[in-house]
């Protein structure tokens, strides 16, 4: 059974015909070619596989493709700011070794993203909290959580 | 593999694909069942979502607090009614997988999936929740002790959706708390307890217990709880409590505990939960 999907990704209107069994991450990568999203463990374990679906967070390998018809998909792809820049939290993920061989990287921050969005100024236990579901083998996760900290930061400091 | 995917805006609509659809199942948060097609543990031919099906949805707080099937865990633990009334199944939430997986994952998933460790299931067994399951030929009510048969399985007839989770009102100086022992974050529960007790003149008046991935079912520990009913709730009625409890479970020994691990957490957990709602009146705690 194949169909028609349409929604918005990282701010455009795409339409694809796929296999409706077909998981959104899946089709993320290999239909419309968004490499950013990683297939960790395929089983909602691992977090890297994380978007935000109308501005939830959502492990995407769960997540039928067939739902994101008429929704917003945010992947790390969208984050860039307007002139190309990296944005707040990509930023301090860098400046503060948050990311090592990376391949967490885009689900931890996209969890980040839909963490700061609720919380602008989360504490240590917040952050923690908020990262459960988002593994990390390299950096033992306190560079990571330095990191949401200072991205906090920027983001407060930056006018409205 | 591969399915068909339908996507009913009604309950009616639901009732009625999943009537000629053999082979079909029906999918709310996909946190269990896409997993299981995952790990080939299941094929179905096709799957009916119950997301968009207007009737499942929203908490509606009338005389019973009404929970609609579809409602998310994200949803429930942002209810003031259910913190408020129920806060032992708030205590269940806040462990429960990652926030990912509770913005997908609903509550009617995670009864009708039938683990026996299932989180929301003890808090809802000691708050005498009531589901109501519904198919073409009508709706019934069924009380949650009797809904869970054993492992994954539930007294749902095939084509049958459960629409909502009914709670009875709250009254009276009831004291509830979930107390959960898992091995890291993110795994399901070794053992979990929930108890709630309710108190008159320093003596319980009435008391239930209930506890997870114990038994071949979410189970109420009806023997157990007996025994708080008439007494005060000092350490010697705890002890007694504690040590009964083992009696009435049948746990078994898998990859996350052995059986006498289990038994012996439990009346831990218990001992602790009602040490909790002896210092704490009128309020659940965590
Ligand atoms: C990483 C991860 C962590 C998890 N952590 C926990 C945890 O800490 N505690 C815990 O208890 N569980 C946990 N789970 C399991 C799961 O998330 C929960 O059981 C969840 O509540 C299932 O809800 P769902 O809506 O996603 O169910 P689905 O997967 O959509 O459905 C589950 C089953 O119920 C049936 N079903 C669903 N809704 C209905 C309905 N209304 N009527 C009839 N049948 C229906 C489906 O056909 C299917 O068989 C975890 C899962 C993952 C992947
Ligand atoms: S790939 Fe989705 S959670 Fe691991
Ligand atoms: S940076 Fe390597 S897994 Fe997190």
């Amino acid at each position: 059974m194949r169909e028609e999907v349409a929604f918005r990704l990282n701010g455009h209107d795409v339409a694809v015909e796929v296999d409706v069994h077909r998981t959104l991450l899946d089709v993320l990568r290999d239909v419309l070619g968004e490499m950013g999203t990683k297939e960790g463990c395929g089983e909602g374990e691992c977090g890297a596989c994380t978007v935000l679906v109308d501005d939830a967070a959502v492990v995407s390998c769960l997540y039928p493709v067939c739902e994101a018809d008429g929704t917003s998909v945010t992947t790390v792809e969208g984050l860039f700011e307007p002139g190309g820049e990296l944005s707040p939290v990509q930023t301090a993920y860098l400046e503060f070794g948050g990311t090592q061989c990376g391949f967490c990287t885009p689900g931890m921050i996209m969890a980040s993203v839909a963490l700061l969005a609720e919380n602008p100024d989360p504490s240590e236990e917040e952050i923690r909290y908020a990262l459960t579901g988002n593994l990390c083998r390299c950096t033992g996760y306190v560079q990571i959580v330095e990191s949401v900290r200072a991205a906090a930061e920027l983001m407060m400091e930056r006018p409205a | 593999m591969s399915y068909d995917y339908h996507r009913p805006r009604s309950l009616a609509e639901a009732l009625d694909i999943a009537a000629a659809t053999p082979g079909a199942r029906f999918v709310a948060g996909g946190t269990d069942l896409m997993v299981q097609i995952h790990k080939r543990a299941a094929a179905p031919a096709a799957l009916i979502s119950l997301r968009h099906v207007a009737e499942l949805g929203g908490i509606d707080n009338g005389a019973r607090l009404r929970i609609g099937s579809s409602v998310t865990l994200t949803e429930l633990q942002a209810e003031p009614a259910v913190a408020a009334g129920y806060p032992a199944l708030i205590d269940s939430m806040r462990p429960f997988g990652s926030r990912q997986i509770r913005n997908m994952a609903t509550l009617g998933g995670n009864l009708c999936n039938a683990s026996p460790g299932a989180d929301a299931a003890p808090p809802l067994l000691v708050y005498d929740a009531v589901v109501e399951l519904r198919d073409r030929a009508g709706a019934r009510e069924m009380a949650l002790e009797e809904f869970f048969v054993g492992p994954g399985e539930t007294a749902l007839a095939p084509g049958e959706v459960m629409t909502a989770i009914l709670l009875p009102p709250r009254a009276g100086d009831v004291r509830s708390v979930y107390l959960r022992k898992a091995r890291v974050k993110m795994d399901v529960a070794t053992v979990s307890v929930a108890a709630l007790v309710e108190m008159e003149e320093g003596s319980c008046v009435r008391a239930r217990l209930a506890a997870g991935a114990v038994a071949p079912v979410p189970k109420r520990l009806r023997d157990t709880e007996g025994l708080l009913v008439g007494s005060p709730l000092d350490d010697a009625t705890i002890a007694r409590v504690s040590t009964a409890a083992a009696d009435e479970i049948s746990p078994i020994t898998d990859v996350r505990s052995t059986a006498d691990y289990r038994r012996h957490l439990t009346g831990v957990l218990l001992r602790r939960a009602l040490e909790r709602l002896r210092a704490a009146p009128g309020e659940g705690v965590l």
